[in-house]
């Protein structure tokens, strides 16, 4: 299979991500849509590293894993805390700063 | 190495202020007489440097030079001209007048609050503006000039919004308002100013940079580049660089139409500040137009001159006419003022000898004329408790020596033959006249309007029946006589005497009209005017 | 298949050796960890906090904490100054740890930069006697517990106990010691690991304010969302950026760009697609101007700003923008120089926008700390005119206007944690009005630092405005500069007005008090006003010090 197809399913992954991120409302469905644009940043990693023949993409894929999991860590202690502050984890609640 | 008399001369008020405002508290009266001290110290300073100045001599004398920021291709460097000689001493002479002047401006009204130190702020502040001014007409490189030009306006800011005039037509939240839009007013007109400035420095420094390898600010050194050839400027940089300069000077100076700042920083500051304003700080600006305009881009004056000379008409006229129309003391004599600056500018632009002699000894009469004219104006605004015209009448009456020196001060401002603004004026007025014939006739339009404005002030306010208010008001106090009387005898040498002054000014004249590569245009008409008027320069 | 293979049963079976011969040997990874030494003393700093917390009675912890980071980050200073001493500035210009990480000019002086604002900061992590105390005990900026329920029993309890956050300081110090990788770092990898290394203590910092905590966690949802989104648009940069190149590594991209590397087949075919370069350049780009806040990606920043305890977001406000700008300069000089045609216009127009937005957005500002926050927003647009130059006067003006901006802003910060009344700090513009004649002193120092923002000459400020604008002229890029002396001209408006407020208009009944700081705050302030004055007065040192590391390694 021609590996350029893995790359333009490499880049859907990463628009439905962004897209997510963009419009949905729930801090953790964000959060989440930001771990599918990471996932989808390892696929063409691993995808490119295929094409050069070399391991740095596959590495590089490794590393990023383990960014996303101390992501996870931190990301998730935000939000949990935002939520049982205000028992509801939407972003349009956070409106304190709103001029 | 040679004494440093220019950073001394500059440094002494700065630790002045310094000092003055290190001063405690409850010691007001202790701080005003160290300010004092420092400011007449300042001017034996001043004294001693004009003293050393030859006339004949070398074109900036008294010379120092430092490597100051070499990234920038800055230097520290200190020289003066005959010009830049003149206004030292001016600003030397009239800053402990205005210090007496407003010996009880800053006292505080209450004494509750142990760390508010109005008095000790307001006479640092004006030793702070002092030293900068001294630096910016000492200073012969671009750079050091630009960064005191600009930060001359902070200390300003704070005097004019600090410490206003209590004198108001409205209540104290209304005159506080007034106040503070004033100052900012003054300080954004300014600010904006220096920043157009601050983009044409950096547009000088790219061309010496690129042209001479290493940026300079120096300004011998750009004349001497210049003159030999190894410095060009391509004609549209010149023009883009001198409007730049251009505008920040004629914001400062103040051009019509750049000028609405002034009558809104005059009329709400006190009138010790107002005259620091008019007589000290804004002289920087036509001082700058002279020393760097014309020096340094003679093509672009030539080329922007006939818009200038009209902008400068204007502001002659349009100054006199809104004079005329004032109800507001103070505000009369910023318009005055306005109209006075038109005058500097317009005997800068006609690049004559005369025109610009006239103008350097303009901007001394008019320094010590409305000095001497705001300053008794001051006096007689603080007894009453009003700026408005309407509240005064018969002042003659009950205060003959206030209204007297009013009068001298007001003819003064109106030219007056034997009074030394006339002289100057007339200068300016011949230099014009000799190539710009017009607009020499328009000009002096002006005077008519000034003789206007000045009598019917003084008629209102002097003359006629004794008001109301002012039946108890008091005569010049000593210390009210120490500041004016020096004042108006200057007035009256100068008016009779100028030559010693002019003798200072006319070589650095000529030698920035050969910079512009102009000279006097040879008398076509044998007017007796000029020919009288030449007598006078000589 | 060896005919071993074949002998042994079927459920499993021998690797080929002769595939194991095949892979080339990898080598020994060989790590200089001297010239790495400043960025590990602080992680070890780092890590011994953490120990510290996990193990040390809590009445130790806080004074334990401080003297760890103040001595980790003073060491690593120091470090820094051996090296840079040794020549590793300019001569013997390096790159270590397998081509990681690059010990340059740039880098040093920029990690120099910031330990310092880091040691400033800790200084005001520490303080303690501006809020009142509580049941008895000194309490600082930060979270009795940063779990418990903001007005919670847990909460209560908590305070009750005496309890402070000390973890800030370990927090810290990681964050510290990602952003000194981050301008050094020589591969994309690197440069992501490193922007996430210090993102994240910087997320968890921003949630743990004492006071206002769900204004607090909000901020910190907020920058973390938004800063977790810009990293993934980073990383699909370096991805592309990757696949377009062959390799993460700055001198190796550098080298396809410019056509000076060996090509194989594989890279032929994907050099052809400047679309993978385009792109994955433009997103790595991104990603850096996410974290410096310009616009258009400056959306996060006032709102972080306002809502991050103080001390944070002075330490962010300055430390953050020190290393990204690092980042950007090292990206732009030396992967990408060979675009530059490409990428000279868009930044043009990034810089041009973000002088005049955040400048006359600022203008309808009444809180200050969003005030500040806007005014940093202006300032990453005049950093970005001295980036656009591409020359080496740009990279030291850049390294000055950096060290100028963020000492002033420090100190800033510093001076609005003092100004409080019941509810905390008092940010609301209108509540400083009169301060100038209840506390001269503190307002005329932030009148100094408002008016070295406002570039006023004889501050910091101006030489730092003077310098990026200089370079720029020289670059031939003068409308940017006009734009610049536009957009100074409309900042100015507001630092006046807010000197206004606190001279000339009338104290209110009900102001707020000015607390009495502890040295620690006071040499934050202090250093601040000095760094003001002395880079305003005699900035010839600095201005050198930035012109001979203006050099990257490649």
């Amino acid at each position: 299979m021609n590996p350029a197809n893995y790359l333009y399913l490499s880049a859907l992954l990463f628009t439905i991500g962004a897209a997510g991120v963009l419009i949905r409302r729930n801090a953790i469905i964000v959060f989440m849509c930001v771990e599918l644009m990471l996932n989808a940043c390892n696929l063409a990693f691993v995808t490119f590293s295929r094409l050069h023949g070399n391991l740095d993409g596959q590495i590089i894929a490794f590393f990023t894993m383990v960014v996303a999991a101390a992501e996870v860590v931190v990301g998730l202690a935000i939000i949990v805390t935002f939520f049982r502050s205000r028992h509801s984890a939407s972003v349009d609640d956070a409106d304190l700063m709103k001029l | 190495m040679s004494f440093p008399l220019l950073t001394v001369t500059a440094v002494v008020p700065a630790a002045g202020a310094v000092v003055t405002a290190a001063v405690p508290a409850a010691r007001r009266t202790a701080a005003k007489w160290t300010a004092l001290a420092f400011a007449l110290a300042t001017l034996v300073l001043a004294a001693v440097v004009t003293a050393r100045f030859s006339p004949g001599g070398a074109r900036y004398q008294l010379t120092e030079s430092h490597a100051w920021i070499t990234a920038f291709g800055v230097r520290y460097e200190l020289g003066v001209d005959g010009i830049a000689v003149v206004l030292v001493l001016l600003t030397a002479v009239l800053v402990p007048f205005v210090m007496l002047a407003g010996w009880h401006d800053a006292d505080p009204l209450e004494t509750s609050d142990r760390r508010w130190r109005p008095t000790q702020g307001f006479f640092a502040l004006i030793l702070l503006v002092e030293a900068m001014v001294v630096i910016a007409f000492e200073s012969t490189d671009v750079f050091l000039f630009y960064v005191f030009f600009e930060a001359m306006l902070i200390p300003m800011y704070f005097l004019i919004g600090g410490f206003g005039d209590q004198a108001g037509a409205h209540g104290e939240d209304e005159q506080a308002r007034q106040r503070s839009y004033a100052a900012v007013k003054f300080l954004l007109y300014n600010l904006v100013g220096g920043l157009v400035m601050l983009a044409a420095v950096i547009g000088l420094y790219a061309v010496t940079a690129h042209q001479l390898g290493a940026g300079t600010f120096s300004l011998p050194q750009i004349l001497h580049d210049r003159a030999n050839g190894t410095l060009t400027l391509s004609t549209t940089a010149e023009r883009w660089i001198f409007l730049g300069f251009f505008f920040a000077f004629a914001v400062k100076a103040p051009l019509w139409p750049l000028h609405t700042w002034l009558p809104n920083a005059m009329g709400e500051s006190t009138a010790p500040v107002a005259v620091l304003i008019t007589a000290v700080v804004d002289k920087v600006g036509t001082f700058a137009m002279l020393r760097y305009c014309l020096q340094l881009f003679p093509a672009a004056s030539k080329w922007a001159t006939p818009v200038i000379l009209v902008l400068a008409v204007i502001g002659i006229i349009y100054g006199a006419l809104l004079a005329v129309g004032q109800r507001d003391i103070k505000r009369l004599i910023a318009y005055a003022s306005i109209s006075h600056f038109g005058f500097i500018i317009l005997g800068i632009f006609a690049m004559t000898s005369q025109g610009q002699s006239g103008a350097t000894l303009y901007m001394v009469n008019h320094g010590v004329s409305t000095a001497a004219l705001l300053l008794v104006a001051g006096f007689l605004i603080s007894r009453r408790g009003s700026r408005r015209i309407a509240d005064f009448g018969g002042v003659q009456k009950v205060a003959p020596l206030l209204a007297g020196t009013f009068l001298v001060g007001g003819l003064a401002t109106l030219s007056l033959p034997g009074l030394g603004p006339f002289v100057s004026e007339f200068l300016v007025l011949v230099g014009t006249f000799t190539r710009y014939p017009a607009l020499g006739v328009i000009a002096t339009l002006g005077i008519v309007l000034a003789a206007l404005y000045v009598l019917v002030l003084y008629q209102r306010t002097m003359t006629g029946p004794v008001k109301a208010g002012i039946e108890g008001m008091k005569d010049l106090k000593v210390r009210e006589l120490v500041v004016v009387a020096p004042l108006i005898a200057l007035l009256l040498f100068l008016g009779v005497y100028p030559k010693p002054v002019t003798d200072v000014i006319n070589p650095a004249v000529k030698d920035t009209l050969s910079d512009v590569h102009r000279t006097d245009p040879p008398p076509k008409v044998t007017v007796p005017a000029v020919a009288a008027a030449k007598e006078n320069a000589k | 298949m060896s005919a071993t293979a074949a002998a042994v049963h079927s459920l499993w079976t021998t690797r080929a050796l002769a595939d194991t011969a095949a892979t080339p040997a990898i080598p020994t990874p060989h790590i200089e960890y001297a010239q790495l030494s400043p960025v590990l003393i602080v992680f070890g700093a780092a890590v011994l906090g953490v120990l510290i917390e996990a193990f040390a009675p809590r009445a130790a912890r806080y004074a334990g904490q401080l003297a760890v980071s103040v001595v980790g980050l003073a060491a690593a200073f120091a470090a820094l100054v051996a090296l840079a001493a040794d020549g590793y500035a300019q001569g013997r210009s390096h790159v270590a740890a397998m081509g990681a990480v690059a010990v340059d000019g740039p880098a040093l002086f920029l990690q120099g930069t910031i330990v310092l604002i880091a040691l400033v900061a800790t200084f005001t992590f520490a303080e303690r006697r501006l809020d009142p105390v509580a049941h008895g005990n000194r309490v600082d900026s930060f979270a009795a517990q940063g779990s418990a329920v903001p007005g919670g029993e847990q909460e209560q309890k908590a305070v009750r106990a005496g309890f402070t956050t000390t973890e800030v300081f370990p927090l810290l110090l990681f964050a510290v010691a990602g952003m000194m990788i981050f301008p050094a770092a020589d591969d994309l990898l690197t440069l992501f690991v490193s922007l996430e290394v210090f993102s994240l203590p910087l997320y968890l910092l921003c949630a743990l304010a004492r006071r206002r905590r769900l204004m607090s966690q909000e901020a910190s949802v907020k920058y973390f969302l938004l800063g977790a989104f810009s990293s993934a648009i980073l990383l699909f940069g370096i991805a592309l950026l990757y696949g377009y190149a062959g390799t993460v590594s700055y001198g190796g991209i550098a080298d396809v760009v410019d056509g000076t590397a060996k090509l194989t087949p594989a890279l032929a075919n994907t050099t052809g697609n400047d679309a993978l370069l385009l792109i994955g350049g433009a997103m790595v780009v991104m990603g850096l101007l996410f974290k410096v806040a310009a616009v258009p990606f400056h959306m996060w920043t006032p709102d972080v700003y306002q809502g991050a305890p103080t001390p944070v977001t002075g330490f962010m406000a300055a430390a953050v923008k020190v290393a990204a700008f690092g980042a950007l300069l090292r990206l732009l000089y030396v992967v990408l120089p060979g675009m530059r045609w490409d990428w000279r216009p868009v930044m043009w127009g990034v810089a041009i926008v973000t002088m005049v937005v955040g400048a006359i957005i600022a203008v309808t500002q009444t809180d200050v700390k969003r005030l500040l926050a806007y005014s940093s927003i202006a300032h990453a647009g005049f950093l970005l005119t001295g980036v656009i130059a591409v020359s080496p006067s740009g990279v030291s003006s850049v390294l000055f206007y950096l060290v100028a901006y963020s000492f002033v802003t420090l100190g800033g910060f510093a001076v609005v944690t003092l100004v409080r009344d019941a509810g905390g700090e008092a940010t609301h513009l209108s509540k400083w009005a009169g301060l100038g004649r209840r506390s001269p002193l503190l307002a005329a120092v932030f009148a100094v630092f408002l008016l070295s923002f406002a570039g006023i000459p004889l501050t910091a400020g101006f030489s730092g405005k003077f310098a990026v604008f200089k370079a720029a002229a020289q670059g031939g890029a003068v409308p940017l500069v006009v734009v610049g002396v536009i957009s100074s001209a409309i900042a100015a408006f507001f630092y006046i007005r807010v000197i206004v407020m606190m001279f000339f208009q009338e104290p209110q009944p009900q102001g707020p008090t000015v607390a009495i700081p502890s040295p620690l705050t006071s040499t934050a302030i202090a250093l601040g006003v000095a760094v003001t004055l002395v880079l305003g007065v005699a900035p010839q040192y600095f201005l050198d010090l930035a012109g001979k590391a203006g050099v990257f390694v490649r």
